[in-house]
């Protein structure tokens, strides 16, 4: 257990005693919180039935929602359908900025889960060379902000490719139909598109990856700070658990994300990593060059501020001094 | 109640209605607008009057119109509404036009109705977002698809009224153009075409409505452009501004081409005689 983590511990611990001891805080009835298969742990969590057990002995009911990317995870919570959502720490930050009432608790995996898929046979062979192509791509996800500042690299905007919004699931069936030159793909849809149709990567660059977020809706977390910590200590059990047992974990993610087997284990053994989910400085190291697409991409309203909403995202500042839950 | 005295002369024919008190025209010319700034003046006491609901859920009218003004400036608002307004305007042709050159054939024939109308009619039950995933599987993602599902849209409601319009033309002025001696096509040109106007003029503007829901269907999965793509983007980037400038647009764009129909309809069925409502 890392000194933040503790740290952070303690500071709940003090937190909750501060309004009343730990036993006594009035749970929630309901937990309303989603899986995705972006998410491992999540679906390690459903699977075992560990959140109901702990959190059934207090009468508090666990209620699963599906994500199919972070766009939809944002959109729960926005919408106050989910109290904890799991989405890219950039997708993550969007929201924020865009006046979505969510703060990141947790760090759920450090991935490579995107990156530019171009079909078998394509000619491309740099990202260059993507000018006037027509590219797939879930706006408000990470393998969007993946594209953007993939291009950026290589001196092209926005407007000099077509982006066509198409839902993860949807961009691979485009790819792979040629209805598209490339797509930002996402794991485990871009491992499958490899695996079954020998889709190649044409770009990659785990730094683009903005780490998985786990985020709670802001007045859920400060009513119920106990609860939260609870949630976040069966993920750290089921983040445990991956690491221990690696097959077991491909099986399980293959049979909850109706994939198959190879393409899980390319997803979960070679490119997600899961870091200790209590440590948010390279979060937002990573999403510290997100902010600048933000604003020259014109993704946030005119006068929003991402710096300020990158500043008030985490439960505990990144330099380790903590704030007491919810405040800003 | 203002309401109320635009309607107190309920006995009174339309023709005397030209003669109004100055006020009460003032308040006929007024009524229209009641509503919308009543609906406008609530949305505005609902956010940045009391702050009842959240600006993420609902921004402010001030923070809509910010939005609308940068879309304008940055030239995309215009992009997205030309986008629409093609697709509408050829998928409701194509539409239009094939189901006026159907349905005068099955209005006239009972034979075409009998091959192709069941047929028609089941197809025609097909809820519109049931065809998208089969249309983009078949033409791909770009202007085809999108354009074909408007034309779907446009086709039922135009087909279905012409139908009935043209079996519903009064027996007795066709037993009228037969004794005068008129050929098939002039009966059809001279008696049971322009019975089946007013039916038509009314399919014609169903038609157009059902153009826009469906494009809004065909733009929400797989664009780049387009007042749907609006939609999307704004729900996908947590801007509830942004989609409501979509929905705002939507709303504007189909009462102007609806208007433009209504026009038509007041020039093509000048010489009707019908119940106009009372003043």
């Amino acid at each position: 257990m890392s000194r933040r983590r503790l740290l952070l511990l303690a500071a709940l611990a003090l937190v909750s005693l501060g309004t009343t001891a730990r036993a006594a805080e009035a749970g929630p009835t309901e937990v309303r919180l989603d899986w995705a298969t972006y998410n491992p742990s999540s679906l390690v969590l459903k699977r075992f039935g560990w959140l109901e057990e702990d959190l059934g002995k207090d009468g508090i009911k666990v209620t699963w929602l599906y994500s199919a990317g972070s766009n939809k995870a944002n959109e729960a919570i926005s919408s106050g359908s989910a109290d904890l959502a799991s989405t890219a720490g950039a997708a993550a930050l969007l929201a924020r900025t865009n006046g979505v009432p969510l703060k990141t608790v947790y760090v759920f995996s450090k991935p490579e889960w995107t990156a530019l898929v171009v079909p078998k046979d394509s000619p491309l062979t740099s990202v260059a060379q993507l000018k006037g192509k027509k590219i797939a791509a879930t706006r408000g996800t990470d393998p969007f902000f993946f594209l953007l500042r993939a291009l950026k690299e290589a001196g092209l905007k926005q407007s000099d490719v077509e982006i066509v919004n198409l839902q993860h699931s949807d961009g691979r069936l485009a790819l792979e139909r040629g209805n598209v030159d490339a797509w930002a793909g996402l794991d485990p849809h871009m491992a499958a598109a490899e695996l079954r149709s020998g889709a190649r990567l044409l770009h990659r660059n785990i730094d683009f990856n903005t780490y998985g977020t786990l985020n709670a809706r802001e007045d859920f977390l400060q009513k119920y700070p106990a609860t939260v910590r609870r949630v976040l200590a069966q993920y750290s059990r089921a983040a445990d658990w991956i690491r221990k047992h690696p097959d077991e974990a491909v099986a399980l993610l293959a049979e909850a994300g109706k994939i198959d087997v190879d393409v899980a284990r390319r997803q979960l053994l070679e490119r997600t990593q899961f870091p200790d989910g209590y440590d948010f400085k390279p979060v937002s190291v990573a999403l510290q060059t997100v902010v600048p697409i933000l604003l020259s991409e014109k993704l946030v309203a005119s006068d929003a501020d991402p710096s300020k909403a990158l500043s008030e995202l985490f439960l505990e500042r990144p330099s380790g001094t903590f704030l007491p839950v919810g405040s800003r | 109640m203002l309401v109320g005295a635009d309607t107190a002369g309920v006995s009174a024919p339309r023709p005397t209605a030209l003669r109004l008190p100055v006020w009460r025209t003032a308040v006929r010319r007024l009524a229209p607008w009641l509503l919308p700034v009543g609906l406008l003046a609530g949305w505005f006491l609902a956010t940045d009057g009391f702050h009842l609901l959240p600006a993420h859920q609902l921004p402010s009218p001030r923070a809509v119109a910010r939005t609308a003004r940068d879309l304008l400036a940055g030239g995309e608002l215009f992009r997205h509404v030309a986008a629409s307004v093609q697709r509408v305007a050829l998928g409701f042709l194509l539409g239009a036009g094939v189901a006026i050159v159907l349905g005068t054939w099955v209005g006239l024939s009972r034979f075409a109705e009998r091959v192709l109308d069941p047929t028609l009619q089941a197809i025609r039950n097909v809820p519109s977002l049931a065809w998208v995933p089969f249309l983009l599987l078949w033409m791909g993602i770009d202007e085809l698809p999108k354009v074909t599902l408007v034309a779907i849209g446009a086709f039922f409601p135009v087909y279905v009224n012409l139908v009935s319009g043209i079996r519903q033309t009064d027996r007795k002025l066709v037993e009228l153009g037969q004794v005068f001696g008129l050929s098939e096509l002039g009966l059809v040109r001279h008696i049971v075409l322009p019975a089946a106007l007013p039916s038509l003029l009314t399919g014609l503007r169903i038609g157009l409505g059902q153009s826009w829901l469906f494009l809004v269907a065909a733009e929400l999965i797989a664009s780049t452009r387009g007042l749907g793509f609006l939609l999307i983007d704004g729900q996908n980037s947590a801007r509830a501004d942004i989609m409501l400038v979509g929905i705002l647009l939507l709303a504007v764009l189909g009462k102007a081409s609806d208007g433009a129909l209504r026009l038509l309809e007041r020039r093509l069925l000048a010489w009707t005689d019908g119940f106009g409502g009372v003043a």
